[in-house]
C-alpha cells in the first residue's frame, strides 16, 4: 500500500447531481469512483479495490444496505458510509448488522462534516489495511479462530429489567461469565472490576439514554464492544448509536436464543481482534458526542470511565 | 283437523256414551211396572178366591144371582190373566221359570174354569133333585106317621121331625155328624117300623130317599171340595215368587250396573278433578306469566330506555375510536408519505445546499484570485520595482493556474444549474404537497381530477421511481364537485397500493374519461392480483392482508366510503399473478351540497 498514493472513495448515487457534487466536493483530495446504482459499484468493485464507499440508501434495483453488505464480502477492508435521506428502522438496524457500517450521513449534509467523515473513513482504512496484511504475513493465524476460554473476557448486560440479564446467562451457558448491571453507576463499578470484552445494553437505561456511556466506552476503551438489546427501537437513537457509540449489533426484544448466541460470540471475536491489533481501532473511531446536556450523574459517570484507561492495558 | 284435536273429542264421545249406556241399565227395573205387576196378581189372586167364594156359594144355593156374579168375577178373572199372558204388563218371556209357572197356573185355572162350568150345571141338576127329595121326605115322613102304630106313634114323629131337620140341615150345610145322625135315625125308625107292614114299607122309601139325597149331597160336596182343592193359590205364589226373583235378579243387575256407574262416576270425577287441578295449574301459570309480562311491559320501556342508552353509548364509543382509527390512518399513511417525500426533499436539498457551500469557497479562491490579480496590476501601473512586480505576477499567474477559473466557472454555472434544478425540484414537491392536502382550499370544490392523480403520483413518486413505469391517458375531463383532498387520498392510497402489489418492476396504467353524467378513473397494476376469497372482503374496514402492525387494514375502506359519500362507486377486477384493476365512477355533482360526508373530517 502506497501512502503517497491518494485514497479511492466510491459514490453512489441514483441522482446523478448528487455524484456532481461529490466530484467538486473531493475533487484533489481522492481517486474518485463513481457508480448510479448497486449493480454498476458491485461490478466496479470486482475490478477496482476502494478504501471508501459512500452510498445513497434509497436506490432503484438495490438498496445501499444490500449493496453495503455485498461490498463487505468482496472488499471487508472498504470503510462504509451510508447516505440516507429518510431511512426506516429496519433499514438502520440492517445496515449494523449486516453492513457493519461506519458513519450514517443523513441528507442534507454539511460539507465539511462529510469530507470529516470521509477523511476519518480513509484513515481508517489505510491503517487498518496495513495492520491486516502485515497481521497476515506475521502470523497467518485465523481471525475467526474460537477464543481460548481461559481468557475468555466478561459480558456486562446492561438493562433495569432484573430478568435480562439471568435469561443472557442461560442462552450463553456456563462458558460465559456474565455481569448484570441495573444502572450505569452499576455498570461502570463492574467495568472497573472486572475484565469486560462485551456490553449488551438497553437503549435507555433508568431514563438515561446509554448513548453517551457506549460513546465515552468506546472512546477510551476501544476494544470494548456493544451490542444494543432492546424493544424501544427508533432510527433516531440507531442512528446515534453507531455513528456515536459504533455499536456492533442492534437486536430487538423478545431474545431469541439463536440470535443472542451467534450476535455475542461474534462480537467476542471482535473485541479478540481489536484487542490484538490496536490498529484496528480507528476502524470503530466514534464521533465526539455532544456533551449531554446538564446530565450530572451520567457526566460524572464519563469521568470514571476516562479514569478507565489504565486499566486496560494491565487486562489486554 | 289434526289428530291433537280428534282424540279429545273422541275420549269424550267416548266417556259419556259409556256414563248413558250405565244409566239406561240403572234405569231398566220400571218400579211402577213392577208395583203394577205385582197388583195385577194380587187380583188375581183375590179373584180366585172370589170365584171359589162363588163356586161355594153356589155349591149351597142355585141362585141366579150367585152364578151371575161368578161369571162376572170368571170373566174379570180371564181378563186379568190375559193381561199377564199377553198385556202390556205381560209376565211372559221375563224368564223360563218365570214362563213355567205361569204356564203351570194357567193350565190349573183353566181347568178350575172347566169344573167350575162343569159344577155349575151338575150343581143345578142335584140340587133340583136335592130339593125334590126334600120334598119328598115330609110326605113320606106323613105316610110313615100315617102307617105308625099308635104307641110308637109319637117317638115316630119325634124321630121323622128329627130326621127331617138334619136331612134339611144335612141338605144345606153338612157337618160330619149329621150324616150318621140321619143313618141312625132311619135305623131307628125302620125299628120302629118292624111291627107294620105298609109303616116299613113307607119306611123303605124314605130310607131310599133320605140315602139318595145324602148321595147327591156327598157328590156336590166332593165336586166343590176337588174344585177348590186345584192349587191355584200356591201356584200363583210360585209364580209370584218366581216373579220377584226374576225382578230381585234385575234389580241386583240394576244395583250392579249402578255400581258400576258409581265407580265411573268416581273415576270421571277424578279425572275432571285432575284436568281442574290441571286448568288451575296452568290458570296460575298463565297468572304467573302474566304478571311478569305485565312486569316486564311495565319496565320495558325503562329497559328499553336503559338499553337504548348503552347503545348509543357503545355507539358514540364506537365512532369516537372508529373516528381515532381512521385518524391513525391517516396518520400513518401521512406518516409514509412524510417519509417518501422527506427522501424526494432531501435529496436535492442535499446537492443543492452542499454546491452553494462549493460555490461559496470557490468564490473565496476566485476572490483570491481577483486579489492577486489586482496586486499584479497595481504593481504593473504603480512605482514598485520589477522585482516586485514580477513576483505579483507570478504569483497571480500561479494562482491563476491553480484556480483554473475558466474551468472553474463552467463547473459553477453547472452546479448553479444543478441547484437551480434542486430547487425547482423542491419547489415542485411543495406545490404538489399544497396541491394534495389542498389545506388552502374550501372542503367542497371543483377539481380537477387529471391534476389530482398527477399530484397523488408526484407525491407517490419515491416508490414508483425506477420501478414502476406509469403509463397515463387521460381524457380531457369536466371539473367535478368534490372533496379535493378527500380524492386526493383515494388517488394516493390507490396508487401507493397498486405499487405495493408490483414486486420488482412492473407498469401502473391510469385511464380517465368522461362519462354521461361524471368521471371514470381506472387504474391498473401488473401487480400480484387479488385472490377470489379476499377480492369480496378488501373494502372490510380492518381487512388487511399485511402483517400484524404493518397496517391498520382500514384504507381501501376509508377509499370506499369517501367514493360513496360522493355519490360515486369503485368496483375491484382482478386475475392473480396477473394484476388488479381499481374502477372508480364519480358523478359531475353533489347531490347533497356541501356537507362533509366523512366524519373523521371533522375530527382531523
Amino acid at each position: 500500500m502506497q501512502d503517497t498514493a491518494k485514497a479511492r472513495v466510491l459514490f453512489v448515487d441514483d441522482e446523478p447531481r448528487i455524484l456532481t457534487t461529490m466530484r467538486m466536493l473531493f475533487r484533489n483530495r481522492y481517486e474518485l469512483h463513481f457508480a448510479d446504482s448497486g449493480q454498476r459499484a458491485l461490478e466496479l468493485l470486482k475490478t477496482q479495490p476502494v478504501d471508501v464507499i459512500v452510498s445513497d440508501q434509497r436506490m432503484p434495483g438495490m438498496t445501499g444496505i444490500e449493496l453495503l453488505r455485498t461490498a463487505r464480502e468482496l472488499n471487508p477492508d472498504a470503510m462504509r458510509i451510508l447516505l440516507t435521506g429518510y431511512s426506516d428502522l429496519n433499514a438502520i438496524i440492517g445496515s449494523i448488522n449486516e453492513g457493519e457500517i461506519f458513519r450514517f450521513v443523513s441528507k442534507p449534509w454539511a460539507n465539511e462534516d462529510l469530507t470529516a467523515t470521509v477523511e476519518r473513513a480513509v484513515k481508517a482504512a489505510r491503517v487498518s489495511a496495513a495492520v491486516t496484511t502485515s497481521a497476515a504475513a506475521e502470523s497467518g493465524d485465523d481471525p475467526e479462530a474460537a477464543v481460548p476460554p481461559a481468557s475468555m473476557p466478561g459480558i456486562l448486560v446492561v438493562d433495569d429489567d432484573p430478568q435480562v440479564p439471568p435469561r443472557i446467562r442461560a442462552v450463553l451457558g456456563a462458558d460465559c461469565r456474565v455481569f448484570g448491571a441495573a444502572s450505569m453507576d452499576e455498570a461502570v463499578s463492574t467495568l472497573e472490576r472486572e475484565p469486560i470484552g462485551v456490553v449488551i445494553s438497553d437503549t435507555r437505561v433508568e431514563d438515561h439514554p446509554v448513548v453517551s456511556l457506549i460513546g465515552t466506552l468506546k472512546q477510551h476503551r476501544p476494544e470494548l464492544v456493544s451490542i444494543i438489546l432492546t424493544e424501544r427501537a427508533d432510527a433516531g437513537s440507531a442512528i446515534d448509536l453507531i455513528n456515536q457509540g459504533q455499536i456492533y449489533r442492534f437486536i430487538t426484544k423478545p431474545i431469541h436464543d439463536s440470535q443472542c448466541r451467534i450476535a455475542v460470540s461474534s462480537a467476542l471475536r471482535q473485541h479478540q481482534r481489536l484487542a490484538r491489533d490496536t490498529g484496528l481501532h480507528q476502524r470503530y473511531e466514534v464521533e465526539s458526542a455532544p456533551p449531554p446536556p446538564g446530565d450530572a450523574p451520567v457526566s460524572g459517570l464519563l469521568g470514571r470511565i476516562r479514569s478507565l484507561r489504565g486499566l486496560v492495558k494491565r487486562w489486554v | 283437523m289434526g289428530l291433537k284435536r280428534v282424540l279429545p273429542l273422541l275420549a269424550a264421545g267416548a266417556a259419556i256414551a259409556a256414563l248413558v249406556f250405565l244409566a239406561w241399565r240403572t234405569q231398566s227395573v220400571d218400579n211402577a211396572t213392577h208395583l203394577q205387576r205385582l197388583a195385577n196378581l194380587r187380583k188375581v189372586d183375590a179373584l180366585d178366591v172370589a170365584l171359589n167364594r162363588a163356586v161355594t156359594q153356589v155349591g149351597v144355593s142355585s141362585m141366579a144371582s150367585i152364578a151371575d156374579e161368578r161369571a162376572a168375577t170368571t170373566r174379570q178373572l180371564g181378563d186379568t190373566l190375559d193381561a199377564l199372558d199377553r198385556g202390556a204388563l205381560r209376565l211372559r218371556g221375563l224368564s223360563p221359570d218365570v214362563d213355567r209357572a205361569l204356564d203351570r197356573f194357567l193350565d190349573t185355572i183353566e181347568s178350575k174354569f172347566e169344573l167350575a162350568f162343569d159344577f155349575e150345571a151338575r150343581n143345578i141338576q142335584i140340587h133340583q133333585r136335592l130339593i125334590q127329595g126334600l120334598d119328598a121326605v115330609p110326605a113320606l115322613a106323613d105316610t110313615v106317621q100315617a102307617a105308625s102304630a099308635p104307641d110308637v106313634a109319637d117317638t115316630v114323629s119325634r124321630q121323622l121331625g128329627r130326621l127331617q131337620s138334619e136331612i134339611t140341615a144335612h141338605a144345606v150345610v153338612q157337618t160330619p155328624t149329621n150324616g150318621p145322625t140321619i143313618l141312625g135315625l132311619l135305623d131307628e125308625l125302620s125299628a120302629l117300623s118292624s111291627q107294620s107292614e105298609p109303616m116299613a114299607e113307607q119306611m123303605r122309601r124314605l130310607r131310599a130317599r133320605c140315602v139318595e139325597v145324602m148321595a147327591d149331597k156327598a157328590e156336590l160336596v166332593s165336586r166343590m171340595a176337588d174344585f177348590l182343592n186345584r192349587p191355584t193359590a200356591a201356584q200363583l205364589l210360585a209364580l209370584e215368587r218366581s216373579y220377584t226373583a226374576w225382578h230381585s235378579r234385575q234389580v241386583a243387575v240394576a244395583n250392579q250396573y249402578r255400581l258400576w256407574l258409581a265407580a265411573y262416576a268416581a273415576i270421571l270425577l277424578l279425572g275432571l278433578m285432575w284436568l281442574g287441578i290441571r286448568l288451575r295449574r296452568s290458570y296460575r301459570d298463565l297468572d304467573r306469566a302474566n304478571a311478569e309480562l305485565s312486569h316486564a311491559n311495565e319496565h320495558l320501556e325503562e329497559q328499553v330506555e336503559t338499553r337504548t342508552r348503552d347503545l348509543r353509548k357503545a355507539l358514540d364509543e364506537l365512532r369516537a375510536s372508529q373516528a381515532q382509527l381512521i385518524q391513525s390512518e391517516k396518520m400513518a399513511s401521512l406518516g409514509q408519505m412524510v417519509a417518501g417525500v422527506a427522501h424526494e426533499i432531501n435529496t436535492p436539498l442535499g446537492y443543492a445546499r452542499s454546491n452553494a457551500q462549493i460555490v461559496r469557497d470557490a468564490l473565496g479562491e476566485l476572490r483570491g484570485l481577483c486579489a492577486a490579480h489586482d496586486r499584479a496590476l497595481a504593481a504593473l501601473t504603480g512605482e514598485a520595482s520589477d522585482a516586485a512586480v514580477a513576483e505579483a505576477v507570478a504569483t497571480a499567474q500561479q494562482l491563476a493556474q491553480t484556480v483554473a477559473a475558466d474551468e472553474l466557472g463552467a463547473e459553477l454555472d453547472n452546479l448553479l444549474a444543478d441547484t437551480d434544478h434542486g430547487l425547482e425540484q423542491i419547489a415542485e414537491l411543495v406545490a404538489s404537497l399544497k396541491d394534495f392536502s389542498r389545506v388552502d382550499r374550501s372542503r367542497t370544490d371543483l377539481f380537477d381530477v387529471n391534476a389530482g392523480i398527477d399530484a397523488a403520483l408526484k407525491i407517490a413518486q419515491n416508490q414508483l421511481k425506477h420501478r414502476i413505469e406509469v403509463k397515463r391517458a387521460y381524457s380531457p375531463l369536466p371539473q367535478i364537485e368534490c372533496s379535493p383532498s378527500q380524492l386526493n387520498q383515494v388517488f394516493l392510497n390507490l396508487i401507493t397500493n397498486a405499487a405495493q402489489a408490483i414486486e420488482g418492476p412492473g407498469r401502473i396504467f391510469v385511464h380517465t374519461a368522461a362519462g354521461a353524467d361524471g368521471v371514470v378513473i381506472r387504474i391498473l397494476d401488473t401487480g400480484s392480483g387479488i385472490p377470489e376469497d379476499v377480492r369480496a372482503r378488501i373494502f372490510e374496514p380492518f381487512f388487511t392482508t399485511k402483517p400484524v402492525g404493518q397496517g391498520t387494514g382500514l384504507g381501501l375502506s376509508i377509499v370506499y366510503r369517501i367514493v360513496e359519500d360522493h355519490g360515486g362507486g369503485i368496483e375491484v377486477r382482478s386475475v392473480p399473478g396477473k394484476g388488479s384493476e381499481f374502477c372508480i365512477r364519480l358523478p359531475l355533482r353533489q347531490a347533497r351540497p356541501a356537507t362533509p360526508p366523512n366524519p373523521a373530517q371533522a375530527a382531523a
